[in-house]
């Protein structure tokens, strides 16, 4: 049953042990993820937004003051004034002066007719009536154009602006730096790839991509564009290669023009891909100093366990074996004291025996004669058995009927010595080696001095018959020692070299009746006495033995106070 | 009070016989008894100087026996014999008067040994009580003053 006890008990103790730290840490760190993941998520979209929304206010500012330097060009100068190449040479100087994007300055009359320029090509005369863009000056009075090649082979954009003039529009037009404004549009930095770009109305390039994508050529990633003037709109998309971006796209206001800023999910989410290595590194290492400590705390709880039912078992034999030696003892006692009057008849009868057999010697009643002799022998052998029998009831009796001991205080380093005493000249004779091992620190001891000096002496003499049978007359070696064991008890030890005992033996050797020596040279009582004595001074006494090595009885009584 | 007179109180019949026969034999006059109001009735028709009693008897045991006896004859001199090795039966018998106590199975050398102890105990006393009533008789006022001067 044991084993499979604890096994089950082990298991419960690790389940509890690990399942229950493991579900709350598992559940603090999803619970906290999962809040920090969307607040990441939508702070990183709020910041993304905020980007778009402010790099398209300053693109617009952009567009909207080029505009107005045009605008102003036309309020302030008339169509005669500009079409003067010198003139117009002053304005366009002044007007690099304010904005150094423009690349050129040309005035057009009502016809479309390129009356004057300013720039490196040379544009005069050409008629751009059928023109798309002069043909929204016409109808709308200033145009954006998207980037086109035009008849220069490169890419570029114009702003015109219109003006009426004694019944007549005129036209101004301007070609905006492409490379100044891809400058302008590409200023976002955010992480290490967002980048920000313009697109069309039909989705091609207004402005170059970092990360690839040339001007005037189709987005790659063939975003689908949200309707005109819509709001501000962020997504996730994969591009061309797999990689996830997070986007943010707004229309300009001045422009059909879509602003896309766009960075790869890994960099904008940089911090959410920390937080969850994190979580999982936390999670790994906490799970693993929890199993740990469920499986060392479980041992130790179960060890520990272990050995309180172990110590719980040896007591509840040592009651038994105490409540079955008390027992024992009352019967064994009541058992001798009826012997005890048959015993006085017999030795009685036999004493008279005796008498009447020397009264008829005396009167000369009787011969001397072999069976005479025969006769007395035999009388004087059934008197030896008297005494022997009455040895055994008397040792029974004092056993069985314990005195209550008379406890004083006792100074075991005085009092030790004076009972050794008593044997070193028997152990002298033996050839033992007496020796002391008393500890200075010893404590007084509440015991019955006679009752503790008759357990001592029964203890030293069965360790000299020990030592003799194994050692004969030398070599031998007997140790009396003292020392506290805590603060409440002292042990005493008796330690010998002698022939020790058995295993068998060593679990009846407090028994009553038990002994190893031959046929009436032991009672088998003497340890079942000594046991009962230090039972009643509220002690113990146990023994230790290797068979052939020595023994060693270990008293153990409460100290004083 | 030159011969002792003994009584032997047991329960055991053939104990008492057989000692009786024994102790003839060795010329001691003994009378006996099997239980403690026997042994009181025997007190009250013959002088007896020393008895011998067990501890244990059915009905009234040794030392209700005892307490009786002394009570009503303190000059007895008791012997306790009884079946306990312990001294605690021993003790409590000489605690309530006993002279000597003595263990079963015993000798019967011992018991006559302790006996004539006993008598010899016994016969001191009453040579004491004797002297002391010869003073009583003789002794002067003088004597009587002196002696309550002492300290």
């Amino acid at each position: 049953m044991g084993g499979n006890h604890y096994g089950v008990m082990k298991r419960i103790i690790l389940s509890c042990m690990i399942g229950l730290p493991l579900v709350l840490l598992l559940s603090v760190l999803s619970i906290s993820y999962y809040f920090f993941t969307h607040s990441i998520e939508s702070a990183t979209t709020a910041s993304i937004v905020r980007i778009v929304e402010d790099h398209r206010d300053m693109i617009d500012t952009f567009l909207r003051e080029r505009k107005a330097d045009l605008a102003f060009i036309l309020r302030s100068y008339t169509f005669k004034a500009l079409s003067n190449p010198r003139e117009l040479d002053a304005v366009f100087e002044r007007l690099q002066e304010k904005s150094n994007t423009f690349v050129d300055l040309g005035v057009f009359n009502e016809a479309g007719l390129h009356v004057a320029y300013h720039g490196p090509y040379k544009l005069v005369g050409r008629v751009y009536r059928e023109a798309t863009w002069f043909k929204e000056v016409m109808k709308n009075g200033y145009y954006i154009s998207d980037v086109f090649l035009g008849y220069r082979r490169l890419p570029h954009f114009v702003i015109a602006v219109g003006r009426q003039e004694g019944g007549k529009t005129w036209v101004i037009r301007a070609t905006i730096d492409t490379y100044m404004f891809n400058h302008i549009v590409e200023g976002v930095h955010i992480g290490k790839t967002g980048e920000a770009y313009l697109l069309n109305a039909k989705g091609v390039f207004q402005t170059q991509r970092r990360s690839g994508g040339n001007l005037m050529a189709g987005d790659p990633e063939a975003l689908e564009l949200p309707e005109s003037q819509s709001s501000t709109r962020t997504f996730m998309q994969k591009d061309s290669r797999g990689e996830k971006f997070l986007y943010a796209t707004t229309w300009l206001r001045e422009k059909n023009w879509l602003l896309v800023v766009r960075q790869e999910k890994s960099d904008a989410f940089k911090a959410l891909y920390t937080a969850t290595y994190l979580v999982l590194m936390v999670s790994v290492l906490g799970g693993a100093v929890i199993i740990l400590a469920a499986f060392f705390l479980t041992g130790r709880i179960v060890s520990r366990i272990k050995r309180a039912d172990t110590e719980k078992k040896d007591l509840g034999e040592q009651l038994i074996r105490a409540s079955r030696l008390a027992e024992l003892g009352e019967m064994a006692a009541g058992f001798a004291h009826e012997i005890n009057n048959p015993l006085q008849i017999i030795r009685s009868e036999q004493a008279l025996i005796e008498a009447i057999l020397s009264d008829l010697k005396e009167a000369g009643g009787l011969k001397e004669s072999k069976d005479l002799a025969e006769l007395e022998d035999s009388l004087g052998q059934i008197r030896l058995q008297i005494d022997r029998c009455a040895k055994i009831t008397q040792s029974i009796l004092k056993f069985g009927r314990q005195s209550e001991p008379l406890l004083e205080d006792i100074d075991l380093r005085d009092y030790i010595p004076q009972v050794t005493a008593m044997i070193s000249k028997k152990a002298s004779v033996h050839g033992i080696k007496l020796v002391h091992d008393i500890s200075e620190d010893s404590p007084l001891v509440n015991a019955d001095p006679g009752q503790l000096q008759q357990v001592l002496m029964n203890l030293l003499n069965n360790a000299f018959d020990a030592i003799v049978s194994r050692h004969g007359s030398e070599g031998g070696e007997l140790t009396v020692g003292v020392a506290p064991r805590d603060s409440e008890k002292v042990e005493i030890w008796v330690k010998d070299n002698g022939s020790g005992i058995s295993p068998e033996n060593l679990k009846k050797i407090f028994s009553p009746f038990f002994t190893t020596k031959p046929i009436g040279k032991g009672t088998g009582l003497g340890l079942s006495v000594c046991y009962g004595i230090i039972d009643s001074m509220g002690g113990t006494i146990e023994v230790a033995s290797e068979k052939g090595v020595g023994a060693t009885f270990t008293i153990t009584l409460p100290a004083a106070g | 009070m030159k011969e002792m007179k003994m009584m032997l109180v047991d329960d055991e019949e053939r104990f008492l016989s057989t000692t009786k026969k024994l102790l003839a034999r060795k010329g001691h006059d003994v009378l006996t008894a099997t239980s403690g109001p026997e042994a009181l009735e025997m007190l009250r028709e013959h002088n007896i100087h020393v008895v011998i009693l067990d501890v244990k008897m059915p009905g009234m045991d040794g030392i209700a026996a005892l307490k009786q006896i002394k009570r009503q004859y303190p000059m007895v001199e008791v012997i306790m014999l009884t079946g306990h090795a312990t001294a605690e039966s021993a003790v409590e018998g000489l605690k309530s008067g006993a002279t000597d106590y003595l263990m079963k199975p015993t000798d019967i050398e011992e018991l006559l040994g302790k006996a004539e102890e006993a008598f010899e105990k016994r016969k001191r006393l009453e040579e004491k009580i004797r002297v002391a009533q010869m003073r009583t008789l003789s002794g002067s006022p003088r004597d009587i003053i002196r002696e309550t001067e002492e300290p």
